[in-house]
């Protein structure tokens, strides 16, 4: 026991040396680190030496040669069987009914008024003593619950604020373990369905209830309680009217406006039972102990950094600024990376740095060269390969796109496709035949009528009488309609040449340029015209020459001319003769009957059949098959046949006489 | 032909001369020829069978003396050898001539070459002469040498072109191409 005190009067000693001067701490103390590690050692065995409270595994606390780490992790393994044993002893107690949770006012109040007077060593002997007390009676239990508590609750404040200056003010810790309790206080209710983070039913019905009775008590009450605090609806108080602590505004946060946002249940019944707790007590043991906890938090402010840290994260509320989650992940490391708390910046320094490194950054590539695609023209050895088709290039499409076939279009193609073969119109082209309008062929439309003229010289001119004096009537028609007319026809024509396929257009209407064929002077002149040969239309215009030239007679012809003639004759008899042969094969083979019929072939044989038959008899024509070319020959001719007559004509009459003589001559016998 | 009017007594007298060939022609077409003579242009007309002349003489009642003129005009053209309604234009136009000449006096031309020329002027039946007869708007006589051609004075012209064209040598379908194209450029301006 002498040693236990001894060794926390140690401990107290240093580190009311190190807290009288915070200014230290603004750089690396190896040597007070050492001290504190010295000191959570022996305060660490000493409570090991106590067998009251149960804790971890370790009997002793081992800092030779160990990390920070290392150290916080036993601690860690202790707490932890710590607080189970805290939560079970506060479950116990909650239940025991002599405890009361309701804390006066004055108490507070003194406890403000008297934390700020009591001075650090005071309150250190004070919370010696109490130690000791704490550790004899009974409810040390939650002594050394509300020891973690608090030590969490200020922590939560400390690190609530973004400020890089913490508060190892005592009297800090003392208002915010007022607040603290004051927000375990209203945490005592019992839990709905309803409930979430922000809402609780039993909170509501408080309120109500407590409206209900402020109702009533002002039927009672007439004056008005000058000095007592005017409460806003928006919280919910219970009877227990607390002062807050009176707080600078530039102190104010979160905190004394809203309540924590409470997701986990365990911490808030164990801090609510530490409230109990503590206002049962005296106020002084309150502060003394939250002394002791400032030493200790030396100690086990590391150790419960981890803790709180997640929990810390998950409770605060966040705004929604654009690099706020950089901030928190920023914090974070740092607070993982155990950063001096000195170099944490706030968010607007933040922010202000991200804007400057954006807008250097923007600067930078302002000055650069600009990509291949900002610069005007590029060929393809200004930049790199395949460049193009990474790029999406806009670009105007001077032709139609072709149309996308789907399912859709094709089945409506096929529609009218079928449509069409229904209706059987088809789109076949018509062949075009060029008209073969030459200037000869429109001159002969001037008809050339060849034959005698029906109508008599004297009608003609009649009716050209007739003619010329109608014209003059009829010619005036209505001219609006001539250029109505006009007008139509050219409309008709363009309409025609766009929407017509097959569109051909007019031949071109040939100028009618009248060519006179006669010299000019022969146009003027009075006197019956001097012939001549001069023509201003080439005969072959007028009519095709012919190959051969001039039109000759038989006499004019040479000796080539006819033969030449010849042989074009013999030419076109041979075609002829040979179309023919064709022809009659032909038939032969269509029609055997018919061919045999025709053929002079056949013809021949058939006459030699029938004469062999004897059914036919072939003429002879001695005399007469030889062609007589001369007179002579023909009279010889003549002379001979006459004599053959006459010779024909004596032998009968010699034959017959013969014939008479041989029968006198047998009748005289 | 000479035309001399003789004076018989108050009024003048034409004589036209028959040519045998004619006579039978005459005889057919007489009711044809004096109707018009003696109704519209109020002449008197006889054939003077000794003579084998026709002659017209005025009277009292004829009212133009032009009229003799177009009569013997009338008369000379059917005896050239004319259809009686050809010649009869002329009683009923003022401005129709008559206009005569020869295949030799266009190109000096003897015995098959005139004959030719002549053959060339008719055309296959008559056809060139016809063409040319339609195109021009007259009438032509093709009288062995002679030629003769009955119209107004611009298409006598071109008829006579045309004739002495064909005379001359050159093809029926040039002288067709000739006359066509002076025959539209006519026909347009009247």
């Amino acid at each position: 026991a002498i040693q236990a005190i001894q060794g926390i009067q140690t401990c107290l000693r240093v580190a009311g040396a190190a807290a009288a001067r915070p200014e230290c701490f603004l750089s690396v103390q190896d040597g007070l680190a050492a001290d504190f590690r010295a000191m959570t050692k022996t305060l660490y065995d000493l409570n090991k030496g106590n067998n009251i409270v149960r804790g971890g595994p370790l009997k002793e606390l081992v800092i030779e040669n160990f990390d920070e780490e290392q150290i916080w992790q036993q601690l860690e393994l202790q707490n932890n069987a710590v607080l189970d044993f805290f939560k079970k002893s506060i479950a116990r107690d909650a239940e025991d009914e002599d405890l009361c949770l309701l804390s006066d006012q004055e108490d507070d109040g003194s406890d403000a008024e008297t934390s700020s007077g009591k001075e650090l060593e005071d309150n250190i002997m004070e919370a010696e003593t109490e130690q000791m007390n704490v550790y004899t009676k009974d409810k040390d239990k939650t002594k050394a619950k509300e020891k973690q508590s608090k030590l969490r609750e200020s922590l939560m404040q400390k690190y609530s604020d973004e400020d890089s200056d913490i508060d190892f003010d005592i009297e800090a810790l003392e208002q915010q373990a007022k607040t603290a309790k004051e927000t375990t206080l209203r945490k005592k209710e019992r839990k709905s369905v309803v409930d979430d983070k922000f809402f609780k039913l039993a909170e509501m019905e408080a309120f109500l209830e407590h409206a209900e009775k402020e109702d009533k008590e002002e039927e009672d009450d007439d004056d008005i309680n000058y000095f007592e605090d005017i409460i806003s609806d928006d919280e919910e108080d219970s009877e227990e009217d607390q002062v807050k602590p009176i707080k600078s505004s530039r102190d104010m946060t979160y905190k004394d406006f809203f309540d924590p946002v409470d997701d986990d249940d365990g911490d808030d019944d164990l801090a609510a039972n530490d409230a109990e707790e503590d206002q049962e007590e005296e106020a002084d043991s309150a502060i003394e102990e939250q002394n002791e906890e400032s030493m200790s938090e030396f100690e086990d402010m590391d150790e419960m950094m981890e803790h709180m840290k997640s929990k810390e994260a998950s409770k605060k509320v966040t705004f929604s600024l654009p690099d706020d989650s950089e901030t928190e992940d920023v914090t974070e490391v740092q607070l993982e990376k155990g950063i001096n708390p000195s170099e944490i910046k706030s968010s607007f320094e933040q922010r202000q740095e991200k804007m400057s490194k954006k807008i250097k950054s923007l600067e930078e590539a302002l000055l650069e060269e600009k990509p291949w695609q900002l610069k005007g023209e590029v060929t393809g050895q200004k930049r790199p390969e395949n460049s193009l088709l990474e790029e999406t290039v806009f670009f105007d499409h001077a032709v139609r796109m072709a149309p996308v076939i789907t399912e859709e279009t094709t089945f409506q193609l096929e529609d009218i496709i079928k449509q069409r073969i229904l209706d059987e119109a088809w789109d076949d082209v018509v062949p075009k035949e060029k008209p073969k309008e030459e200037a000869f062929e429109y001159k002969k439309r001037i008809s050339l009528d060849h034959e005698k003229s029906k109508l008599s010289l004297a009608e003609i001119y009649e009716q050209e009488y007739m003619k010329l004096h109608q014209q003059k009537t009829e010619e005036e028609e209505n001219p609006e309609h001539k250029e109505i007319q006009e007008m139509m026809d050219s409309l008709f024509q363009k309409l025609d040449a766009l929407c017509n396929f097959h569109f051909t257009p007019k031949p071109p209407v040939p100028e009618i340029k009248i060519v006179s064929n006669l010299p000019a002077i022969s146009m003027e002149e009075v006197a019956p015209v001097a012939v001549s040969d001069a023509a201003l239309l080439a005969p072959e215009e007028i009519k095709e020459k012919n190959k051969a030239g001039d039109v000759k007679t038989d006499a004019e012809k040479t000796a080539t001319d006819k033969k030449r003639e010849l042989r074009r004759k013999k030419l076109r008899k041979r075609m002829r003769r040979r179309e023919k042969e064709k022809r009659q094969k032909l038939l032969e083979k269509m029609k055997p009957e018919q061919g045999t019929k025709l053929s002079k072939k056949a013809a021949a044989a058939k006459l030699k059949r029938l004469t062999k038959e004897g059914k036919a008899s072939l003429l002879k024509d001695e005399g007469k098959d030889k062609a007589l070319k001369s007179s002579q020959a023909f009279f010889s001719q003549l002379q001979d046949q006459v004599r053959m007559q006459i010779k024909d004509a004596s032998k009968l009459k010699k034959k017959q006489k013969k014939e008479k003589a041989i029968s006198v001559h047998k009748l005289k016998l | 032909l000479c035309l001399v009017p003789q004076q018989v007594g108050k009024g003048e007298l034409r004589k036209i001369p028959v040519p045998a060939n004619r006579y039978t022609p005459l005889k057919e077409n007489w009711m044809k020829i004096f109707t018009p003579i003696v109704e519209h242009l109020q002449l008197q007309i006889r054939f003077n069978l000794k003579t084998r002349n026709v002659e017209i003489k005025t009277c009292k009642e004829t009212k133009d003396l032009s009229a003799l003129t177009k009569a013997a005009d009338f008369v000379k053209a059917f005896i050239l050898g004319f259809q009686v309604e050809d010649a009869l234009a002329l009683i009923r136009l003022d401005d129709l001539f008559l206009e005569s000449f020869e295949v030799t006096d266009v190109k000096p031309l003897k015995g098959d070459h005139l004959s030719r020329a002549i053959g060339r002027i008719a055309g296959k039946g008559g056809k060139t002469k016809f063409t040319i007869e339609n195109v021009t708007r007259t009438r032509i006589v093709l009288a062995d040498a002679k030629i003769h051609i009955l119209g107004s004075f611009q298409n006598i012209k071109m008829a006579q072109t045309a004739i002495c064209n064909l005379i001359l040598g050159s093809p029926p379908s040039k002288v067709y191409g000739n006359i066509r194209a002076v025959a539209s450029r006519a026909a347009e301006r009247f």
